[in-house]
């Protein structure tokens, strides 16, 4: 076995690894060195050393994005990975109109924000939207306050959008990690008189190693960096009270701050870092135990 | 096993760490970097296509060979029509063909563009910051063009800095309070107030007598809306006060003892309070935080609303949403809310095209201008882009008669301010937009809020700033 | 089957299990009306008369006003615009699916520095915020003259998506049995013949996968259309779709859902085909024979 190991296969990477190369990586690094200069997009740039990194730490709404960013995450990641597990559970069996389910949880991700936007502003606005005249038509028009004017509550449906919205992506990792799950494992527990619990504790959850490391990471990496669901809902309003660090660097990079923006893109690459690192790391572990 | 996972996360980190270390080098000379990327981009430009070549010669050399040019727009309402105009002057000749590229984010996009030297021959994107570094041409002496226009169009077009002209506007556009007459003649209300306390107690007229009437409808979901009402209101006073040119001075070279954004009873603090008090008594719209400009048009031609600020470009959208109003549509200024000042409403230039400087195709521009500005296409632009014409040999109908003469009764009867292009980079009307957001959902008291908005401002001015030493 | 295990388990009488399959049957379609509710909205829209106000009358019970779908379709040239998409979609799934299997694949098995260098870099860049790279990115387009054309679109949609799917690859790889490919290399297989005779049919729930989770966002894709896709004829959906609507904002609500509708339909066909074709999975054969 070992002497036949070399062989073509050992570069099958360098496909992917050339493409990406061109496109991402000689642009990044072409583009990084941004960080360290004043550039405004607009006259040419100056070196200034760290003096961005600096200012960010000093810089009042990048911090209280920060806090926008984890807070959403917070509530973001594991919801969508719980939401999404239940999801696939319920959809991995057989019975009618399977594909339509499945197909009706993913509709929501396969919509273009663009969409989504003007589909939210027709139910959510207060007084006016499908939702205000559900709960009037109820005799409760109360009930639909002013769920966007407010930071806690439009935090809140931000959260609750993306898990609907995304929980589908999640779903259809979690089914592929469910569909090689061999059924005979499953006979041999019930011949052992488990309980469904003891099924999915001791089976169905340790084969679903590979998906849920997968959705871990990817939902880490996607709450983190959230742009479109908040541009679409509030676009980081009232004022700035919503913006994510996403979107801030956006509006650094077009605002006359590009060089500023690169330096607070390296910081969210850091931010991301960490939790996807350590989440690795324990997963592992978990893996290996 | 153990020992491979960390050496992967340290290798992770390690990544990180290298990328930074290894620009780390590269940042030493990023500046050297751009200027460098330059002629190598310009020599890949040189090497395109065959096309581009011969293009560039015929170019100069007015050969006869085709020359294509690039038309750059962020004006959504002006696509079609600037499309048949693009369509016939292509028929009418076969040497120029001119190709329009419409951006919704045209003011973020050509700035990569600019970054890149990939930049459009003709745009309508007009930034201090590029006049700055030298990237429109200079058509001061274009006077074919400014012969039919007025002196004062003309310098409204210039560049306070320099004197030079890199921009030619082809229209006027105005801005103030659109109102609805049938409401005002209901309640009586013969004259709009030019003073902010019978403005308020002309709202609160409307309010008791009409409750089902929001008074003064904002749309502040839209940060550009709440934006231009500081450039309209605030600033126009600042523009009213100091006089245009002087105004733009001060704003340019950041004089605060001139400008006094941030006093407690400047003109900042005074409109935050003002705004405050407006939303404190219930005299505008519930839901500013969240209501659209659709929802404006709506509630205004249905008559849930008494008036709302915009510029003249609404009218379109309100004719289409009803075309009765177009009897009902009354035109006002703005009312006077500091001490001694007057009544203003925005009077400013629109359209403009500028050229770029590095453009290799300078007559098949201007050739196509000319054409673009004979008056049989600018009577049909006018008309599409509900703006009067700029040029005096045009007359179009723009707009219905009856809002025609409301607007030059408003133009008479107060001080006519422009538009202020010499705000700082960093600090746009959006972002301005989203300060006063912030001030209706309850973030600052007037005093904070004038102190915010100058530090946002001076922040804004400091970076552009330092670069200049 | 998990389910199975629930209902077939110990002290489950006939009843109790008739009352948990209803109690699915009910959970199940209660999420999919949640899941479908804004798209119950954008179809009311869609069928109103192009004259109606949203905000007057009863807003559940359209007009059933069909004009608006042919009107739609011409006004806003999104035929010529869905087509691009589509080329630009099958091309940069392709790319992905083909490029990322093969690096799952020598991640996965040969764990060279090469490759697990590859690996790390891809996990990485994934965290990387991609604002780091427009300038950069756009110079580079211009100079191998691949703004305005398919195929440079194609390249840049792929190469957003290949680390994640290198991800999943390695994730659904790492977790096959070893054992099969052992046999067939003892067979006489090559590595390479034995990843594309074996691995990847193995691999069709996580290539339907990542063909789900990526195909819509390129579809969908704006952020790099509006560099690289300028020209009028080059538009994709959400460029076409975000011209039409600003040009009526406001005032034609009813044909721009009718629009977007139909903007959607190809992506349902497509879901539809997918999840059918290829979420069969490995339960039905491979890993058992």
């Amino acid at each position: 076995m070992k002497s036949r190991k070399i062989g073509l296969h050992q570069f099958m990477a360098v496909p992917a690894f050339a493409l990406y190369a061109v496109f991402f990586i000689y642009p990044l690094l072409k583009g990084i060195g941004l960080c360290f200069t004043d550039w405004d997009g607009i006259k040419a740039a100056h070196f200034v050393g760290l003096r961005n990194f600096i200012d960010f730490f000093h810089d009042q709404r990048a911090l209280s994005d920060i806090r926008t960013t984890v807070l959403f995450t917070l509530g973001s990641a594991p919801l969508l990975n719980i939401v999404g597990l239940v999801y696939a559970l319920l959809m991995n069996s057989e019975f009618r109109g399977k594909s339509i389910a499945r197909m009706c949880i993913y509709m929501p991700a396969i919509i273009s924000p663009l969409i989504m936007g003007y589909i939210w502003y027709f139910l959510l606005q207060p007084g006016r939207g499908f939702l205000y005249h559900f709960f009037d038509g109820l005799g409760h028009p109360e009930w639909f306050g002013n769920w966007m004017g407010n930071y806690k509550s439009a935090l809140l449906v931000i959260v609750l959008v993306n898990v609907w919205q995304y929980a589908g992506m999640t779903m259809v990792i979690y089914l592929a990690g469910l569909q090689g799950i061999s059924r005979d494992l499953y006979e041999a527990a019930r011949i052992d008189g488990a309980r469904w619990v003891d099924g999915f504790l001791h089976v169905t959850l340790p084969l679903l190693g590979p998906s849920i490391r997968i959705n871990v990471i990817t939902n880490i990496i996607g709450s983190l960096s959230v742009f479109d669901i908040v541009m679409s809902l509030t676009g980081g309003g009232p004022g700035y009270q919503t913006e994510t660090l996403s979107i801030y660097i956006m509006r650094m990079c077009y605002g006359s701050k590009t060089g500023y923006s690169v330096a607070v893109a390296i910081i969210l690459f850091l931010i991301v870092l960490i939790p996807v690192a350590a989440s690795s790391w324990l997963m592992r572990k978990k893996e290996e135990d | 096993m153990k020992r491979r996972k960390a050496a992967a996360l340290f290798m992770a980190l390690a990544m990180a760490t290298g990328t930074l270390a290894g620009c780390g080098g590269a940042g030493n000379q990023p500046a050297a970097e751009s200027k460098v990327s330059e002629p190598v981009e310009e020599t890949a430009g040189a090497e395109e296509t065959d096309d581009t070549q011969k293009e560039s010669e015929t170019g100069q050399a007015d050969s006869g060979e085709k020359v294509n040019i690039k038309l750059f727009t962020g004006k959504i309402e002006t696509i079609d029509v600037m499309n048949e105009i693009i369509e016939s002057f292509n028929k009418s000749q076969d040497r120029i063909t001119v190709e329009q590229e419409y951006q919704k984010d045209a003011s973020n996009i050509i700035k990569i563009k600019f970054a890149s030297d990939e930049v459009p021959d003709i745009m309508t994107t007009y930034e201090q910051g590029f006049v700055d570094e030298g990237k429109y041409m200079d058509i001061s002496d274009q006077n074919e063009w400014w012969d039919r226009m007025s002196p004062d169009m003309k310098a409204a077009c210039t560049d306070v800095k320099t004197g030079k002209t890199y921009r030619v506007c082809t229209n006027m556009t105005m801005a103030g309070f659109f109102y609805n007459k049938e409401i005002f003649n209901e309640l009586g209300i013969e004259e709009f107030p030019g003073e902010w306390n019978e403005f308020v107690a002309m709202l609160e007229k409307i309010r008791t007598e009409k409750p089902d009437v929001v008074p003064w409808f904002i749309f502040g979901s839209e940060a550009w809306h709440l934006g231009h009402l500081i450039e309209f209101i605030p600033h126009g006073y600042v523009k009213s006060n100091l006089g245009t040119i002087e105004a733009k001075k001060a704003m340019l070279e950041n004089d605060q003892e001139a400008l006094k954004f941030a006093d407690s009873d400047g003109p900042m603090a005074v409109f935050a309070g003002n705004m405050k008090e407006l939303q404190d008594k219930g005299l505008i719209n519930e839901d500013i935080l969240t209501a659209t400009n659709d929802n404006c048009v709506q509630d205004f031609v249905s008559g849930r609303t008494a008036m709302f600020s915009n510029g003249m470009w609404a009218i379109s959208s309100v004719l289409e949403a009803s075309p009765e109003m177009e009897d009902k549509i009354g035109f006002a200024p703005y009312p006077a809310y500091m001490q001694g000042s007057s009544p203003v409403v925005l009077s400013a230039e629109d359209s403009g095209y500028s050229i770029s400087a590095t453009t290799e195709h300078k007559e098949a521009c201007i050739e196509f201008m000319n054409f673009l500005f004979l008056p049989e296409n600018q009577q049909k632009y006018c008309e599409v882009a509900k703006a009067p014409s700029a040029f005096k040999d045009v007359t179009a109908k723009w707009a219905p008669e009856a809002v025609v003469s409301e607007v030059s009764a408003a133009l008479d009867g107060a001080v006519n301010i422009g538009f202020t292009n010499e705000k700082p980079a960093g600090f746009s009307g959006d972002d301005a937009g989203r300060m006063l957001q912030g001030l209706f959902a309850g973030q600052y008291t007037p005093e904070q809020f004038a102190e915010a908005y100058t530090d946002a401002w001076n922040d804004g001015m400091g970076s552009a700033g330092d670069e200049e030493q | 089957m998990t389910f199975r295990i629930m209902n077939e388990g110990k002290g489950m009488d006939i009843e109790m299990k008739k009352i948990l399959c209803g109690l699915r049957y009910l959970i199940i379609i209660m999420i999919s009306l949640l899941c479908l509710a804004p798209f119950g909205i954008l179809l009311i829209l869609a069928l109103n008369t192009p004259r109606r106000n949203f905000y007057e009358g009863n807003m559940f019970v359209p007009d059933f006003y069909f004009q608006n779908f042919p009107d739609g379709w011409k006004q806003s040239q999104i035929g010529h615009a869905m087509l691009n998409s589509g080329l630009i979609t099958a091309g940069a799934i392709l790319l992905i699916v083909i490029l990322g299997a093969m690096a799952g694949y020598a991640v996965a098995r040969c764990k060279n520095k090469f490759n697990q260098t590859v690996y790390l870099i891809f996990l990485c860049c994934m965290m990387v915020p991609g604002i780091i790279n427009t300038v950069p990115l756009y110079g580079l387009m211009i100079r191998l003259h691949a703004v305005n054309t398919l195929w440079g679109m194609t390249c840049v949609c792929a190469t957003l998506a290949i680390p994640q799917a290198v991800f999943v690859f390695t994730g659904f790889i790492r977790a096959l049995p070893m054992e099969l490919e052992e046999a067939a290399v003892i067979d006489g297989c090559s590595q390479m013949q034995v990843f594309w005779k074996i691995i990847l049919p193995l691999l069709k729930p996580s290539v339907s996968a990542v063909v789900i989770l990526n195909g819509f966002g390129i579809w969908n894709n704006y952020a790099q259309a509006a560099f690289f896709l300028q020209d009028r004829a080059k538009h994709n959906v959400p460029q076409a779709l975000s011209i039409y609507f600003q040009q009526f904002a406001g005032a034609r609500w009813n044909i721009m859902a009718a629009t977007a509708v139909i903007a959607i339909v190809p992506v349902v066909i497509v879901f539809l085909l997918f999840q059918k074709n290829l979420m069969r999975g490995l339960t039905d054969g491979a890993l058992k024979g």
